[in-house]
């Protein structure tokens, strides 16, 4: 191999191993992931989230005669990777509009007024065989589906409504199961004050206030 | 100083000698006959549905939307979406025979990369990823000079049918190695940073859960926290050390050994197959020239002669160039999965019935979804509820239904988040169902399980009891456990929950 060859082999190895690396040190220091789709081909988080409760989506649309239908690919739903639907990976409702508006324009139905995205959720050591219910568990499987209205979309699947997610719903519930707690949120108030400049001396445009202070997440 | 630049010297020799070191590329041409393979068996089950997942006639939603970038890649018509698949599928078949291998891998790369891009929901995961870096070193690797066409072409040329396989320096295998030590200590910092996953809750959750494929081994070891408890702690360990013991020569195949095992403990448990099935592919870029030696030296009765070989491949008189006869193999594919899927008329708006219909579901139905929601149970609180008598790493080790006097029955229920902070109580009733002793405690909402502690003393007779576990009033779950023996003339350790 020629000097120059090996010259542009070592810069190729150095970028190589200088981007996973800072894959690691970002996903170990929690920076500079947000928002950042090439981060994905760095970051190695297989299996990092996790709840205790099984979740499915159901959509369901409401005609202008009252009736409803089951908004659903009646070519057959694609099963990515097992039993389930594409859809029901899709937990954060990034497909939900696009899946609706695809599948009332490919079919056939009378005219569609709105339609609802429900969850449903139920505990997931009901997912267990009933041989295994009956090892485990001293108390009769009554297995019990909570649903949940999480949007209300329109026949061309725009959001006309959005709710929390039920996990999170739930999350808040046991959170606000606090007296005090209770009360001292109703009598805060949120003050954003700082959240615009009136009018920017230079430019005569409102400019966004990087400086603010916001709810964390994390 | 002298000391120092010489120690600088030999990083340097060493460093060169890891990366540019010269082999015969096996490992490399390993990989590159199985993982595009592998890659390709979710692709091609992705096939016929091309115009859903990745064109504008479908519903693709690019990983860009999903990080809340918007749509960055164009999303072309069904027609062009479907001819670059079907060209992504032919490069990546060439590549596996390792016909015009690094153009076949060049363009199958790109385009692999492409459509997972294209589908953040349901083609893109991390084996994705993982298949996407190794496509890439295979790329500038020069797998393709052994047990290939190409090189089958080359010999042919060259009219030298036995010539010896050429090296090369072995970086981008090295490369494709390091990869894998990424991957496993991304890994373990993830696990790391994850706290229910030392509890084994984390992985229990998942086994139960029904997004992979069938996992019956893994629904069964869910309930044994013990076991994931230990398989968690050596799972970070090994994922760590991979990286330091992978090239001791004397290891290396002991780390492998336990990274397949660990690779094939996530199909049999968490029921995945194509993420096993890559990260294998991959292991066989370890494969070095004296491995293959190894391997040879034993098989060689096996070894079919040069003359038996010729015997096998047709004579094939060169008519056309490879890269004339390989663009038109792959035009023909291409045009062929454009009229198949065209005859397939996967929404059916061809058909003569028209467009299909939706299915309407009964009104009560769409109620019953719709209706106000309902309170989540107290029982739903909870998943478990088990007797033992010893614990693991704060986990019950082992279930009992009968004890001894002066043994003390350790009580455990785990908990479903999110929950409030609760009251728990725990009650033993007799066999009449009258209550004997409770006791209560606080379960925060960051707790994933509680315990109770009841040492049975001379209070108690021989005979028949449950444990009850009760939560805001309600009985929860029960547990019948026996007692045997004769009761003890005096107690020990006052402080546990005792009668």
């Amino acid at each position: 191999m020629s000097r120059t060859g090996r010259w542009c082999v070592g810069l190729f190895i150095g970028c190589y191993l200088g981007i996973l690396t800072l894959g690691i040190v970002a996903h170990c220091l929690k920076i500079g992931l947000s928002g950042n789709t090439l981060s994905y081909y760095v970051v190695w988080d297989m299996f990092c989230g996790w709840n205790a409760y099984d979740q499915r989506t159901h959509l369901i649309a409401e005609s202008e005669s009252g009736r409803y239908y089951e908004v659903s690919e009646p070519w057959g739903a694609f099963r990515p990777y097992g039993k389930l639907g594409r859809i029901q990976y899709d937990v954060y409702n990034h497909m939900v509009s696009k899946h609706i508006d695809h599948i009332l324009s490919h079919t056939k139905h009378e005219p569609i007024n709105r339609v609802f995205v429900v969850q449903e959720f139920w505990p997931k050591q009901y997912n267990l065989p009933e041989s295994l219910w009956k090892q485990n568990f001293g108390r009769e499987r009554d297995k019990l589906s909570y649903y949940h209205l999480r949007a209300v979309c329109n026949n061309e699947g725009r959001f006309v409504n959005n709710y929390p997610d039920w996990l999170n719903q739930q999350q808040m519930n046991a959170v606000g199961d606090n007296p005090r707690l209770r009360h001292e949120v109703q009598q805060a108030r949120a003050s954003f004050g700082t959240w615009s400049i009136p009018t920017d001396s230079t430019s005569g445009m409102q400019e966004q206030n990087t400086a603010i202070l916001m709810p964390s997440t994390n | 100083m002298n000391r120092s630049r010489q120690q600088d010297m030999n990083l340097r020799q060493s460093l060169s000698k890891f990366f540019f070191e010269e082999q015969v590329p096996f490992g490399a041409a390993l990989t590159r006959i199985f993982l595009p393979l592998m890659a390709l068996l979710p692709m091609l089950m992705r096939f016929p549905r091309v115009r859903e997942l990745y064109s504008s006639d479908g519903t693709p939603v690019q990983m860009f939307e999903v990080f809340g970038n918007g749509e960055v890649l164009p999303v072309l018509n069904p027609g062009p979406a479907i001819m670059l698949y079907s060209l992504m599928v032919f490069c990546l078949l060439c590549a596996v025979v390792g016909w015009r291998t690094r153009l076949s891998l060049c363009i199958g790369t790109a385009l692999y990369a492409y459509f997972n891009l294209i589908d953040g929901i349901g083609t893109m995961t991390k084996y994705s990823v993982i298949a996407n870096h190794l496509l890439l070193l295979l790329t500038v690797s020069p797998c393709g000079r052994l047990w290939s066409v190409d090189e089958w072409l080359r010999k042919r040329r060259s009219g030298n049918a036995v010539a010896v396989p050429q090296a090369f320096p072995i970086w981008p295998v090295r490369l494709m190695q390091l990869l894998f030590a990424f991957v496993y200590f991304g890994a373990a910092m993830t696990k790391i940073q994850t706290e229910a996953f030392f509890s084994g809750e984390q992985m229990r959750y998942w086994m139960l859960s029904n997004w992979n494929y069938e996992n019956p081994v893994g629904e069964f070891v869910a309930m044994w926290p013990p076991v994931l408890l230990v398989s968690a702690y050596l799972t970070v360990v090994w994922e760590i050390v991979f990286g330091f013991l992978v090239w001791n020569p004397r290891l290396k195949w002991f780390v492998l050994a336990i990274g397949a095992s660990f690779h094939l403990g996530t199909w049999l448990l968490l029921g995945l197959y194509i993420f096993p099935a890559i990260c294998l592919s991959g292991y066989l870029c370890f494969v070095t020239q004296q491995d293959v030696m190894f391997v040879r030296h034993w098989i060689k009765p096996l070894k079919l002669r040069s003359s038996h070989l010729s015997r096998l491949v047709p004579e094939i008189p060169p008519v056309l160039p490879s890269s004339v006869t390989w663009t038109i193999a792959a035009g023909i594919f291409a045009a062929t999965a454009i009229e198949t899927e065209y005859r397939l008329d996967l929404f059916g708006t061809r058909s003569k019935s028209g467009r299909l219909e939706l299915r309407e579901i009964a009104p009560s139905q769409a109620q019953s979804l719709l209706a106000a929601e309902t309170p989540l149970r107290e029982k739903d609180k909870f998943f478990s509820f088990h007797l033992g008598s010893q614990s693991i790493g704060g986990q019950l080790a082992n279930r009992r239904v009968n004890y001894e006097f002066g043994e003390t029955v350790l009580v455990e229920c785990n908990l479903n988040p999110p929950h409030e902070d609760m009251w728990v109580e725990c009650v033993l009733e007799d066999k009449n169902g009258q209550p004997i002793d409770s006791i209560g405690q606080v379960l925060t909402r960051e707790m994933l399980r509680g315990h109770f502690m009841y040492q049975l003393g001379s209070r108690l007779t021989a005979g028949q009891y449950s444990m009850v576990l009760r939560s805001a009033g309600t009985e929860i779950s029960r547990r019948q456990f026996t007692i045997s023996g004769e009761p003890p003339v005096c107690m020990a350790n006052p402080q546990n929950y005792t009668n």
